[in-house]
C-alpha cells in the first residue's frame, strides 16, 4: 500500500525535464528584464526603488534551482544506464524462459505419447487376461487336432484312401446337423453311422466298415464328430479317445499309428 | 577536496550568472562588447535547451524513476529465480503408488 502510494505520489511528480526547461525560460525572462530594466535605468536615469533587486533575487534563485535539477539529471542519466542493462538481463531472462518451455512443450509431448501408448498396452492386456484361455484345453484341442490328422496324413495313408483332414460329406451328414434334417430310417443305409454309433444306438455288427476304421478302431479312435462342441466328449468313447490321445502325445508325429 | 572541486566545476558550468554579470558589467563601462555577451548568453540558454532535450532518462521524475529501477530489479531477480528453480527441478519424481 505504501509502495502504491509511493508510485501514485512520484506519478503526480513534474518530470525532470519539464522542471528545467521552465526554470530555463524564468531564467532567460528574468535575465531580459533585468537587462532591460538597468539599461531603461541608465538611459531615463529613473531611480528603481528596489525592483531590480527583487529580479536580481529571483535570477539567483532560480540560477540555484536550475544547477539542482542539472545535478540531479545527470544522477537520473546514470540510473537510466542502469535501468538500460537491467531490461537487457529482462530480454535474456525472457528468451531463457521461452526456449525452456519450448523444452518443457516438447518433453510433455513426448511424454503424453508415451503414456497414451502404454495405457494402449495395458487396455490389450487386461482384454486378454479377460478372455485368456487354459493351457490345458489349448493343448487338449492341440491334440485333438492332430489325432484327426488335420495336420498330417497318416502314415499307412495313399491315394485312394477316402480319409481327408476335413469333415467330409459323408461325416458331415453323419452329425447332429445332418440328423436334424434327415429321418432316422437313413440309418440303415449307412448316412448315419457316426452319429447313430456316437448315441450308442447301433450295434457293433451293424457299423459299417470302413477301410481305415479297422485300425483305428482297434485304436479306440473314431471319426471325427465336427458336429460336437468341443466341449463335449464323444459319449462311450471317452475314457479310450483319452487314452489314444495321451498316447499320441507322446509320440514324436501328430498322426495317428499306423496300422502297418 | 579533490572530490569536492569537480562538483563545484559542474555547478559553474549550469550558472548562468556568471554571463549575466559579464552582461552588467559592460553596460556599467559602456563597452561595445555588450551586443557580444548578449549573443552569448542567447547561445547559452540555447545550448541548455538542446542538452536537455537530448539528455535521456529525465522524462520521468527521480521518484517514478527509482521505483521503476525497484520494478526492474525485483523482476530480474524473480526471473533468475523460476529460472534456477526450474533448471535444477528433478523432472521425473515418481509419486509413489496409493
Amino acid at each position: 500500500m505504501r509502495r502504491r502510494g509511493e508510485t501514485v505520489m512520484a506519478a503526480a511528480e513534474k518530470p525532470t525535464k519539464e522542471k528545467l526547461l521552465s526554470t530555463l525560460d524564468d531564467i532567460e525572462v528574468l535575465s531580459r528584464e533585468l537587462i532591460e530594466m538597468l539599461a531603461l535605468s541608465r538611459t531615463q536615469k529613473l531611480p528603481q526603488p528596489g525592483e531590480d533587486t527583487d529580479i536580481l533575487e529571483l535570477l539567483v534563485q532560480r540560477d540555484k534551482e536550475f544547477q539542482e535539477l542539472m545535478q540531479t539529471a545527470v544522477e537520473q542519466g546514470k540510473v537510466h544506464q542502469e535501468m538500460q542493462a537491467l531490461e537487457k538481463e529482462v530480454e535474456k531472462r525472457d528468451s531463457d524462459i521461452q526456449q525452456l518451455q519450448k523444452q518443457l512443450k516438447e518433453a510433455e509431448h513426448i511424454l503424453a505419447t508415451a503414456v497414451y501408448q502404454a495405457k494402449e498396452k495395458l487396455k490389450s492386456i487386461e482384454k486378454a487376461r479377460n478372455g485368456s484361455i487354459s493351457s490345458e484345453e489349448i493343448i487338449k484341442y492341440a491334440h485333438r487336432i492332430s489325432a484327426s490328422n488335420a495336420v498330417c496324413a497318416p502314415l499307412n495313408w495313399v491315394p485312394g484312401d477316402p480319409r481327408r483332414p476335413y469333415p467330409t460329406d459323408l461325416e458331415m451328414r453323419s452329425g447332429i446337423l445332418g440328423n436334424m434334417s434327415n429321418m432316422p430310417t437313413n440309418g440303415v443305409n449307412g448316412h448315419l453311422p457316426g452319429d447313430a454309433l456316437a448315441a450308442g444306438r447301433l450295434p457293433d455288427i451293424l457299423t459299417p466298415q470302413y477301410p481305415w476304421q479297422s485300425a483305428d478302431v482297434s485304436m479306440g479312435i473314431l471319426p471325427p464328430h465336427h458336429g460336437n462342441d468341443f466341449g463335449l466328449e464323444p459319449p462311450g468313447h471317452n475314457k479310450e479317445n483319452e487314452d489314444d490321445v495321451e498316447a499320441m502325445s507322446t509320440d514324436s508325429s501328430s498322426s495317428s499309428s499306423d496300422s502297418d | 577536496m579533490a572530490a569536492a572541486e569537480p562538483v563545484a566545476d559542474e555547478a559553474e558550468d549550469y550558472s548562468f550568472l556568471p554571463i549575466i554579470h559579464d552582461i552588467i558589467k559592460c553596460m556599467d563601462k559602456d563597452s561595445p562588447d555588450v551586443l557580444q555577451e548578449l549573443n552569448k548568453l542567447k547561445t547559452r540558454l540555447q545550448e541548455a535547451r538542446e542538452q536537455i532535450s537530448g539528455t535521456p532518462g529525465i522524462e520521468l521524475s527521480p521518484a517514478l524513476q527509482e521505483s521503476r529501477l525497484r520494478a526492474l530489479r525485483e523482476q530480474v531477480r524473480t526471473k533468475n529465480q523460476l529460472l534456477h528453480k526450474y533448471k535444477s527441478l528433478c523432472m521425473f519424481d515418481i509419486p509413489k503408488p496409493s
